[in-house]
């Protein structure tokens, strides 16, 4: 970028993200309050997006606006590199047309909760159709557990390489455990990562 | 500000959108594509900065932004700040990128397909385990 001087870019740090995402009322903003070192900031953002189904010709943009908002926060690496968490907005069918969102995270963590497992579907979905490395994170904050992971597994229908966990999403070393699974899972999936011995 | 579980999004297309627009001057649109949530913003100590006659008559915000920007901040931190949308922020931050008072730095992996570096995974790794 023409615009980046080099003197000054060496104060600034480095950015990374991950998106926390899942349905509504999973333990999305819960995790990211947990995990930062920054209670969880707020932000919206106005999206345009396509209306569907109209046919009214003096519409002549065929757009409208709709305001999201989103949780996220913050876990200084050192001095250089601060990951950012953004826990996705509610409303699933207009943040998976924010771009800015999703391009450029990482990965992602999906959260789901076992009596509503249904609410998350649609994240998988999503991170699976865009090729979007995610790892599960199966909130017990209630404390049941109540079905296994395999069945949890076979009840997403997930592929055998997404890693899944139980965690509670309030307990900021489980919430950091789900986060290190999917660092792994992306150093793993490293096309020429230099295989290593398991220590 | 609302938060999402407050309302689904019929309800909010109604909203007004004047008066974060107003604070940019009518402009909807920042015309620079390249800022993103997480590109990190710092103000430009005000002795290196160039006076010019060019320089726009800042805004309250701008200034709030500058103040803000004297610790490094990703624009979606400054919008938070502000309460304002990300995208009336990005307007407000392009403005102070062009007078010379803010530097950018773009983030690790700004585009997807470029891939995350394996030393920055490794940073990243090194440092969740020690929280």
């Amino acid at each position: 970028m023409g615009y980046v001087n080099s003197d000054q870019e060496d104060d600034a740090p480095l950015a990374v993200k991950i998106l926390i995402a899942g349905g509504f009322g999973v333990g999305k903003t819960t995790m990211v309050g947990a995990v930062s070192e920054v209670a969880p900031l707020r932000t919206e953002e106005y999206l345009t997006h396509a209306s569907v189904g109209v046919d009214d010709l003096e519409d002549l943009s065929g757009k409208s606006t709709t305001t999201v908002a989103l949780d996220f926060g913050r876990i200084s690496i050192g001095s250089g590199l601060v990951l950012y968490l953004f826990g996705t907005p509610g409303q699933e069918r207009f943040w998976f047309m924010w771009n800015d969102l999703v391009n450029g995270a990482l990965g992602a963590v999906v959260v789901v909760d076992t009596r509503r497992l249904e609410v998350s579907f649609a994240s998988i979905d999503f991170f699976e159709g865009r090729g979007i490395p995610f790892v599960v994170g199966v909130n017990c904050f209630h404390g049941v557990r109540d079905r296994t992971p395999e069945e949890i597994r076979a009840a997403l229908d997930l592929d055998p390489q997404v890693p899944l966990l139980l965690f509670d999403a309030r307990e900021r070393r489980q919430g950091r455990d789900v986060l290190l699974a999917l660092i792994d899972q992306l150093m793993a999936a490293r096309p020429h990562s230099t295989p290593h011995p398991v220590p | 500000m609302k938060h999402w579980t407050d309302g689904f999004a019929e309800d909010d297309a109604d909203e007004p959108l004047v008066r974060p627009y107003t604070i940019t001057g009518g402009r909807t649109t920042s015309e620079r594509g390249d800022l993103t949530l997480i590109t990190v913003m710092s103000a430009v100590p005000e002795a290196a900065v160039e006076q010019g006659p060019g320089r726009r008559k800042l805004q309250p915000e701008h200034r709030t932004i500058l103040t803000l920007c004297a610790r490094p901040q990703a624009v979606a931190e400054i919008a938070s700040a502000l309460d304002l949308p990300v995208s009336v922020a990005k307007i407000l931050i392009g403005d102070l990128i062009d007078s010379g008072q803010l530097w950018a730095r773009q983030p690790a992996y700004a585009w997807a397909g470029t891939g995350p570096d394996m030393a920055i995974l490794k940073a990243v790794r090194d440092g969740l385990r020690e929280l």
